[in-house]
C-alpha cells in the first residue's frame, strides 16, 4: 500500500496530523490554488505543509515578506475568482490589518480565508492579542475550531462559506489547535483549478470615500445574512438537558475542555452545553433558547470575555433572567484547561471536585525551588552570540566618550538573537514587534544621549526594517542599525526568505543583500563582517556607532543549526574545542560569564567544553584571556 | 482495557521529546485507536523545557493532559520529569533517564541543580512507580546516544500498560528511520524494554 500522506486522495483514511497539518489539509480538500503566509509561531508548518504538495496539486503557495503582502496576495487571488487563504500568527494580523478593513467591504469572489493563529499564555509572542476583537472591527466572520478534525473539516467548509456570502471568513486557530496533534479521518480533494480572471470593476475595487459608503451597506446586509445562516451550521450545537440549572457555553477549544470536565464530574446529563464554532457572528437563535431554559450560564472561552460581552448584550436586549458568569469563574489571561473548567463547573454546580487539586498545586510549590532554571539559549555555534559581544564590547567603549555612568542602548526585535536578553548577555533592552528595534532606534536618537545600537535579523529586515532604516536617513538619526543574518528565518523552521535565494516552492530567486538595500536606502556607513572575526567585528561596530549618522552593518553567518546540518550530508567532520586544564583558571570564567554557550559547563569546578554540543565555532578560544581554549586534535 | 492513557514525555529541547510523540501517536492510529496530544516547546529552539502529551482512548477530546491524570511519564531528563509532578497520581508509572542535561544557568550560577537522590525520591513518592535508567548509556550500547529517546520509548511499552502492540511501534520506527539507522533505533528500543522489565521484576 502505498503510504498515506497530507495530499493522499484518500477519503475515509485515518491520518495522525499536528493541527497546523490539518488547517493544510482542509484547505487542500476544499482546492485552495493560491496561499500566502509569512512564518510565525503557531501558524508556519500550515503554509509550510501546503507549499511542500503545491506542485503536485497544482497550486500556488508562497513566503511572503510580511502578512500584509500575504493577505493582499490571496486577496487578489479572490478578486480573480481564486480560491486563496493567507496564514499567520495572530500579531501578523496587525501587520495586515490595513487592507484587512478594507477587505470586508469587498467581500470576496473566489473563497477567501484568513488564517489567525492566536497565542493564549504568549508561549512564543509578545503578547496575548484576542483576534476576534480585529473580526469584530472588520464585519469578518470567525469559525473557530474545538479539536484537530474540526479543524480540517471546517477550513474546507470555510471556502464555500465565502463563496456562498461572497465574503471573507477568518479562521481562528489558538496555539493548542495548531500545535496539537490528533487522528483525522481524510475527505475528498477537489480536483477543480480556475483560471482566474480580472473583471474591471471600479466601484468594487477602487475604494475612494464614494466606494467606502457604497459598500458599506452591502457588506453590512452580507453580514446579517451570515448572522442567520449561523444558527444552522453544524458547528453551533446546542445540547439541553433536561432540568438543567446550569448552561455552559464553550467556545472553540473550550468546547473540548468542557466535555471532558462534565464527563469526569459525572453530570454530562445534568448541564446544558452550548458548542459554539463561529464566536463572530454568535448563534444567536441558539443562545436565547439557552439561556431561557436555565439560572446560570458559565461561558468557557480563552482569552478575552468577548462571547461572554455578546452572550450578555443578547440576554439583556431579549429581558433573560439568567446569570451569566465568564471571566469572573474563568481566567482572562492564558490557556484553559479541563481542570479549570473542571474547578468552574464544580463550584457552580456544587459538584465534588473529583481531585484534591489542592493536594497537587502544594506539591507543585514545594518542589519548584528544587528545579533548576532552563530558559531558551543561544545554540551553540550561534552567530547572534558573537554579533552581540561585538556590540557590546564596541558600544561600551563608545559610551565611555559620552560620560561617566552612560550605557548603550539596544533595541532589539524578533527573532533568535532575542533569547539574548538572558543572562549572561543581557544585550536587549527593548522587543516590542517585527522591525520595532529599528523603530524604536529612531525615536530614542532624539531624546537620549548614548549610543544607540539596534539589532534584527534578515528575515525580520526584510519584513519591516525597511521603512525606519529609511526614516533613519530622512530624519537624521544618529543610530547604529545591526542586521544579524544568519541566511535564516531560524525561529521559526528555517523558511526562506528574500535574501536565501530561493521560494517556498523550492525554486531559485534573486538573491537580495540587506547591505545593497542599506546603500540604496541612502546609508552612508555600511559595512560587512563575519561575526566569528571577533575582532575585526568589534572594530567594525565601533566604527559604525562613532559614524556620525545613521550606520548600517550586516553581521553574516549562516545559521549554526543549518551549517550542521550540511556538514553532516558533506560528512565533513566537526571539531570540537577543548579546554586545557593546565592553562585554564578555574576562577576566570570568562568564557561562561561572556558568552553564556549551553556547550561550556563546569564539571567539579572546573570549566569543560561538552563535546557533544560544540560545534567548533571557536568563539570561546577567542575571549579566552588564558588562550586555554584549544581545538581538539581531529 | 482502561478507559483513558496519558502519556506525558518530558525533557530539553534537543532530545528528541515531540519524535517520541510523533512515533507513539501513528502507532496508536495504526492500531485504530482515537489518539490526541499537543507538545509546550516555549520559545526554544534548543537547550528550554519540553513537554509532550500523547492521550489515548474513547473520550478523550483535549490535547493536554489533565493535572493528576497521567498514566505514564517518560523522562528524558530527571529535573524536567519533577517539574511535572502535579500530573502524576498514586497510579503514575514513571520511567526516568538518570542521565542530567545541565543548564547553562547553573554553570553561570544563576541556579543549582536538585541532587539526584532528592528528585528520585520525589517522583516515586508522587507516583505509584517508578523506573530509573541511565539511557544515555543504553543508547550508546545500541550504537548511537542519540538513540536515548528510543530506548525510552523501548522502556515504555516494557512496561506492558499501553493498548499498542510492540510491533506496531516498531513498524513505525522502521519506517521512520533510513534504512542504515533503523537497526540502531530498533536495538535501543529492545534494550530500552529489556531494561524496563528487568527493573520492573
Amino acid at each position: 500500500m502505498k503510504e498515506l500522506t497530507i495530499s493522499s486522495d484518500a477519503p475515509g483514511e485515518r491520518l495522525f496530523v499536528l493541527g497546523n497539518e490539518a488547517i493544510a489539509r482542509g484547505a487542500i480538500e476544499a482546492g485552495v490554488q493560491v496561499a500566502a503566509a509569512y512564518p510565525g509561531t503557531p501558524s508556519s508548518e500550515i503554509l509550510e505543509t501546503l507549499a511542500g504538495v503545491a506542485k503536485g496539486l497544482d497550486m500556488y503557495a508562497e513566503w511572503s515578506t510580511n502578512e500584509k503582502v500575504a493577505f493582499e496576495v490571496a486577496l487578489a487571488a479572490s478578486i480573480c475568482g481564486i480560491r486563496s487563504m493567507a496564514s499567520m500568527k495572530h500579531v501578523g494580523v496587525n501587520v495586515a490589518h490595513d487592507p484587512l478593513m478594507t477587505a470586508g467591504y469587498m467581500g470576496a469572489k473566489g473563497g477567501l480565508v484568513l488564517v489567525s493563529a492566536d497565542d493564549p499564555w504568549a508561549w512564543s509572542s509578545q503578547n496575548e492579542q484576542d483576534n476576534r476583537y480585529i473580526a469584530l472591527q472588520g464585519y469578518i466572520p470567525v469559525l473557530e475550531p474545538s479539536s484537530v478534525q474540526e479543524a480540517k473539516d471546517m477550513m474546507a467548509d470555510a471556502f464555500e462559506l465565502s463563496e456562498e456570502f461572497k465574503h471573507l471568513f477568518m479562521f481562528r486557530s489558538v496555539t493548542r489547535i495548531g500545535h496539537a496533534r490528533g487522528d483525522i479521518v481524510l475527505g475528498k480533494i477537489a480536483r477543480e483549478r480556475r483560471k482566474g480572471q480580472f473583471v474591471k470593476d471600479r466601484t468594487w475595487l477602487v475604494y475612494t470615500p464614494r466606494e467606502a459608503r457604497i459598500n458599506k451597506p452591502l457588506m453590512l446586509e452580507r453580514f446579517d445574512k451570515i448572522k442567520k445562516r449561523v444558527n444552522t451550521l453544524p458547528y453551533n450545537q446546542l445540547k439541553l438537558a433536561d432540568g438543567a440549572r446550569l448552561g455552559v457555553v464553550a467556545c472553540g477549544l473550550s468546547y473540548s475542555y468542557t466535555l471532558e470536565a462534565l464527563k469526569w464530574l459525572g453530570i454530562e446529563d445534568r448541564v446544558s452545553l452550548l458548542k459554539i464554532g463561529t464566536p463572530h457572528p454568535l448563534p444567536e437563535e441558539l443562545v436565547i433558547k439557552l439561556l431561557s431554559s436555565v439560572k446560570e450560564v458559565l461561558i468557557a472561552e480563552e482569552l478575552d470575555p468577548f462571547v461572554e460581552l455578546h452572550v450578555k448584550a443578547i440576554a439583556g436586549e431579549n429581558n433573560i433572567p439568567v446569570k451569566i458568569h465568564g471571566k469572573d469563574r474563568l481566567p482572562r489571561i492564558g490557556e484553559l484547561s479541563t481542570r479549570k473548567v473542571t474547578e468552574a463547573i464544580a463550584d457552580l454546580t456544587k459538584s465534588k471536585p473529583p481531585l484534591d487539586f489542592g493536594r497537587l498545586d502544594k506539591l507543585e510549590k514545594e518542589t519548584a525551588p528544587l528545579l533548576p532554571w532552563r530558559p531558551p539559549a543561544l545554540c551553540p555555534g550561534c552567530s547572534h552570540r558573537a554579533s552581540h559581544y561585538a556590540i557590546r564590547v564596541a558600544s561600551k567603549r563608545v559610551a565611555r566618550d559620552y560620560g561617566q555612568d552612560i550605557e548603550p542602548i539596544y533595541p532589539g526585535d524578533i527573532g533568535c538573537y532575542n533569547l539574548a536578553y538572558n543572562p549572561p548577555q543581557e544585550a536587549v533592552d527593548t522587543t516590542i514587534c517585527m522591525g520595532g528595534s529599528f523603530g524604536i532606534a529612531n525615536g530614542l536618537a532624539h531624546v537620549i544621549e548614548a549610543p544607540i545600537v539596534a539589532h534584527l535579523g534578515d528575515s525580520t529586515f526584510f519584513h519591516a526594517g525597511i521603512p525606519p532604516l529609511i526614516n533613519a536617513v530622512y530624519n537624521k538619526a544618529n543610530v547604529t542599525m545591526v542586521i544579524m543574518d544568519n541566511s535564516a528565518t531560524a525561529m521559526t523552521g528555517f523558511q526562506p526568505h528574500p535574501g536565501t535565494g530561493y521560494t517556498a516552492m523550492g525554486e531559485k530567486a534573486v538573491q537580495l543583500k540587506p547591505e545593497d538595500i542599506a546603500k540604496a536606502c541612502g546609508v552612508e556607513f555600511v559595512e560587512v563582517v563575519d561575526p566569528f572575526d571577533l575582532k575585526k567585528a568589534t572594530e567594525t561596530m565601533e566604527k559604525a556607532i562613532r559614524f556620525p549618522g545613521p550606520a548600517v552593518v550586516v553581521s553574516r553567518r549562516l545559521c549554526a543549526m543549518i551549517e550542521q546540518r550540511e556538514k553532516r550530508k558533506r560528512k565533513e567532520a566537526i571539531i570540537p574545542y577543548r579546554v586545557d586544564q593546565d592553562k585554564c583558571n578555574e576562577k576566570c570564567n570568562a568564557c561562561i560569564e561572556l558568552l553564556g554557550c549551553p556547550a561550556l559547563i563546569k564539571e567539579d569546578g572546573r570549566t569543560v567544553i561538552d563535546s557533544a554540543l560544540c560545534t567548533g565555532c571557536g568563539l570561546c578560544a577567542q575571549v579566552c584571556p588564558y588562550k586555554a581554549i584549544v581545538e581538539e586534535k581531529p | 482495557m482502561t478507559k483513558e492513557f496519558n502519556v506525558l514525555i518530558t525533557g530539553v529541547g534537543g532530545q528528541g521529546v515531540i519524535l517520541m510523540s510523533e512515533l507513539l501517536g501513528k502507532s496508536a492510529v495504526k492500531e485504530g485507536l482515537k489518539v490526541r496530544g499537543s507538545e509546550i516547546l516555549g520559545m526554544a529552539v534548543r537547550g528550554g523545557s519540553v513537554t509532550s502529551a500523547i492521550r489515548i482512548g474513547k473520550d478523550v477530546y483535549g490535547p493536554l493532559i489533565p493535572t493528576g491524570k497521567c498514566t505514564a511519564l517518560v523522562g528524558m531528563e530527571p529535573s524536567e520529569a519533577l517539574r511535572n509532578i502535579s500530573f502524576l497520581s498514586k497510579s503514575s508509572l514513571v520511567i526516568v533517564n538518570t542521565a542530567a542535561t545541565i543548564p547553562f544557568t547553573v554553570s553561570l550560577g544563576e541556579s543549582t541543580y536538585p541532587d539526584m537522590e532528592q528528585v528520585l525520591e520525589k517522583l516515586g513518592k508522587a507516583a505509584g512507580r517508578i523506573v530509573e535508567l541511565d539511557a544515555t548509556k543504553i543508547a550508546q550500547e545500541a550504537g548511537s546516544r542519540l538513540t536515548a529517546n528510543i530506548v525510552m520509548l523501548g522502556a515504555l511499552f516494557g512496561a506492558e500498560q499501553l493498548p499498542i502492540k510492540t510491533a506496531a511501534i516498531k513498524e513505525t520506527i522502521e519506517e521512520r528511520f533510513p534504512s542504515k539507522a533503523a537497526p540502531t533505533n530498533i536495538k535501543a528500543f529492545d534494550l530500552g524494554y529489556q531494561a524496563c522489565r528487568q527493573a520492573l521484576k
